[in-house]
């Protein structure tokens, strides 16, 4: 038996579901791309269709697909030997070649050491396009990446496009289930296609079927995405609520500190209620520095709780605004300017040797009137 | 180019200004050829490194640099710095001495995980080696490290100390400073011996004729501006831009926390507050000061103290 994820794979670009605006962009890079321009890195959710897409389009244009996914290893070193041969060679059987460099987010940091390094080196030089595809963009890993990318964005697949597709499949396996079944599953699904289509199949099989058999299957435990955080931490007036939003995201918490401290002025309006927010979120932040330097792990529990209840439950009410939430300021700064602080701190250190004291000190004391020194 | 605070470091004990308590027990070390670990601690600019230096210099005269080694702990605050410099240097016999010096500055930046590891390579190595820490606050060194150390409190500098050293540069350097702007130099420099040459040199490029004018420009080239346009906003209620200003501050001006809250705290004065408000103000600054030197992060705990401001001037 065929599984029927791969049986009822888009064979046509026309077949994505849900996904208009990514795929128009996808066109679009491709049409437009040429050596030296661009890869594109794809990214949404599981099962919102980014390696369906890469296939279908190019079954439909007859290309051959070179893939490296997160079953690979991906260090440096093996990342050279896929795909390093064959950046400038022509494909042998098809029209041309395009790299599917699939779930970046996935490389380990330690067992696939210089990966998206090696990667990062490799896109200059590639004679095919490349894509990319990752469910969160905003892994600091991929920074890097990021900038060297063209971004397409993939969403949820919407609930309406999914019923219609499971709709589709359900009739061409001979399948006789109701609307009232199929839009359950879709809704269940919540915008990961793959997996409603995988609980179609394993309905399939049962006679008669009714919504009560629905409920056999547990729902899936999903990651929760940074922006889901958010959203909970500053529309929720249940302190509970908050502090529980951040427990299935993959960010630490001296990470989530900066999203929240970046997007408390992005929601709440109201003097009163900023200062309490600050003031919530400046005492967790000692709390952090006590454990630095303590190493007291105990106390990460007073932090976490200062900097999700007590900033949720700083507002009087729920704004009820569509609130867009943004990547933190201060994280994107430092990774900007990583190599300029580097050499800036390295003259600094410089200085200081000569000066007797610290670099800290030179940038104090020193450096607002070297200009002045060098004329005198 | 030549920066006069090293051009005119003392050279010897002979030429530390004042810290005569300080200076007269060292001296008799030198003489003596015995010297304790020692523990300075005092505010900045008033002669820790200066004396450290002349210490170093007068114990082991020309070759000084062979058995003398400067770290600086800001800089290198991790225990590994302990484990690894500070270990392969005290291993290593002194030449022609009976004893090598460390002179570990800024050491209340050590961790405290250093600083345990520190107190066992004292003792460790005290056959063949002296530690000489220097510090602002010694609260911040652990007891132990404390007991094994002489501890030497250095005082702020008298204005007749400050103004004596600049006239010794000023012969030197044949500049004419009229004494008004050298009551400048002292006052904006708060009996920092450092920052006071710095403000003279900087000065001096405006022209040999130093006035009390030319020293309040410098000066104020090297304050930070910005600080009151951020606590102007926050005051108007502004919070958005007061928090980009901050930033600004923080990331790209690379100023420290709490030398933004001291520039905060010598403008408030000029704030259009009540000065009811201001003493308000000045209450909230000291508590956000102590947690950034707790080890806060300046961004959040300025934030918060901004947020505070601007709730305080709307009840005005």
């Amino acid at each position: 038996m065929q599984v029927w994820t791969s049986k009822h794979k888009p064979k046509k670009t026309s077949e994505i579901v849900g996904q208009k605006k990514g795929l128009d962009s996808f066109l679009i890079w491709h049409r437009g791309w040429k050596p030296g321009k661009k890869p594109a890195l794809i990214h949404g959710p599981p099962g919102s269709g980014k390696t369906s897409l890469v296939e279908a389009f190019a079954e439909e244009k007859g290309l051959e697909i070179i893939e490296l996914n997160a079953s690979n290893y991906r260090t440096a070193s093996a990342i050279k030997e896929v795909i390093g041969n064959s950046l400038s060679q022509a494909s042998l059987f098809k029209k041309g070649k395009i790299f599917l460099i699939d779930e970046v987010d996935g490389a380990s940091g330690r067992e696939d050491k210089g990966g998206i390094k090696e990667i990062l080196g490799l896109i200059a030089s590639s004679k095919h396009p490349m894509v990319f595809t990752c469910n969160d963009i905003w892994n600091p890993k991929l920074s890097g990446l990021r900038n060297a990318c063209e971004m397409i964005q993939f969403g949820k697949v919407d609930y309406w496009s999914a019923i219609r597709r499971l709709d589709e499949i359900s009739k061409k396996e001979n399948m006789t289930a109701s609307k009232d079944i199929l839009s359950n599953i879709a809704k269940r699904a919540g915008g990961d296609l793959r997996s409603a289509i995988n609980d179609l199949q394993t309905f399939s099989q049962k006679k008669d079927l009714v919504i009560s058999d629905l409920d056999s299957i547990g729902e899936r435990e999903t990651d929760a995405n940074i922006f889901d955080v958010m959203k909970i931490i500053f529309k929720t007036s249940s302190g509970l609520a908050a502090k529980l939003s951040i427990e299935n995201v993959e960010k630490s918490p001296d990470e989530i500190l900066w999203w929240i401290e970046e997007n408390i002025v992005n929601e709440y309006e109201r003097p009163e209620e900023l200062a309490k927010a600050y003031e919530a979120l400046a005492k967790a932040d000692l709390f952090f520095a006590r454990i630095r330097s303590r190493q007291n792990w105990k106390l990460m529990k007073y932090a976490i709780d200062l900097m999700t209840s007590g900033v949720a439950v700083s507002k009087k009410e729920m704004y009820r605004k569509f609130s867009k939430y943004q990547y933190p300021s201060k994280i994107k700064y430092l990774s900007i300017t990583k190599g300029k602080r580097f050499k800036e701190n390295a003259e600094l250190a410089e200085l200081g040797k000569i000066l007797h004291c610290s670099s800290k000190k030179v940038r104090r004391e020193y450096q607002p009137f070297l200009k002045n020194m060098v004329k005198a | 180019m030549d920066i006069w605070t090293e051009k005119y470091r003392p050279g010897s004990l002979e030429d530390v200004v004042n810290q005569r308590h300080v200076v007269d027990r060292l001296k008799e070390f030198v003489k003596n050829k015995s010297i304790p670990h020692m523990l300075f601690a005092g505010p900045p600019g008033v002669g820790k490194t200066a004396s450290a230096i002349a210490l170093v210099k007068d114990l082991y005269g020309e070759k000084w640099h062979q058995n003398f080694q400067e770290l600086n702990a800001s800089d290198d605050r991790g225990i590994n710095v302990v484990r690894t410099r500070i270990k392969e240097f005290a291993r290593i016999k002194p030449i022609d001495a009976p004893f090598k010096i460390i002179f570990l500055d800024e050491s209340d930046a050590l961790t405290t995980d250093a600083q345990q590891a520190l107190r066992r390579t004292i003792e460790q190595y005290s056959g063949s080696c002296r530690f000489i820490l220097s510090c602002n606050y010694s609260s911040k060194i652990i007891s132990p490290i404390q007991s094994r150390c002489s501890v030497f409190r250095f005082k702020p500098l008298e204005k007749a100390d400050v103004v004596e050293y600049l006239k010794r540069i000023i012969k030197a350097e044949k500049l004419s400073v009229d004494s008004a702007a050298l009551d400048a130099i002292f006052e904006l420099s708060e009996g920092d011996m450092r920052m006071a040459v710095n403000l003279l040199q900087s000065s001096a490029s405006f022209g040999e004729k130093i006035t009390s004018d030319s020293v309040y420009e410098v000066a104020s080239q090297a304050k930070p501006k910005d600080v009151k346009v951020m606590l102007d906003f926050a005051v108007k209620g502004d919070f958005k831009s007061a928090r980009k200003k901050l930033h600004e501050l923080v990331l790209k001006q690379g100023l420290a926390g709490e030398d933004i809250i001291s520039a905060c705290h010598r403008e408030v004065y000029n704030l259009e507050l009540s000065e009811e408000k201001k003493v308000e103000f000045i209450s909230k600054m000291g508590e956000y000061d102590f947690r950034i030197s707790e080890g806060g992060d300046p961004i959040i705990q300025l934030e918060a103290m901004l947020a505070q401001f601007m709730i305080s001037s709307k009840k005005q």
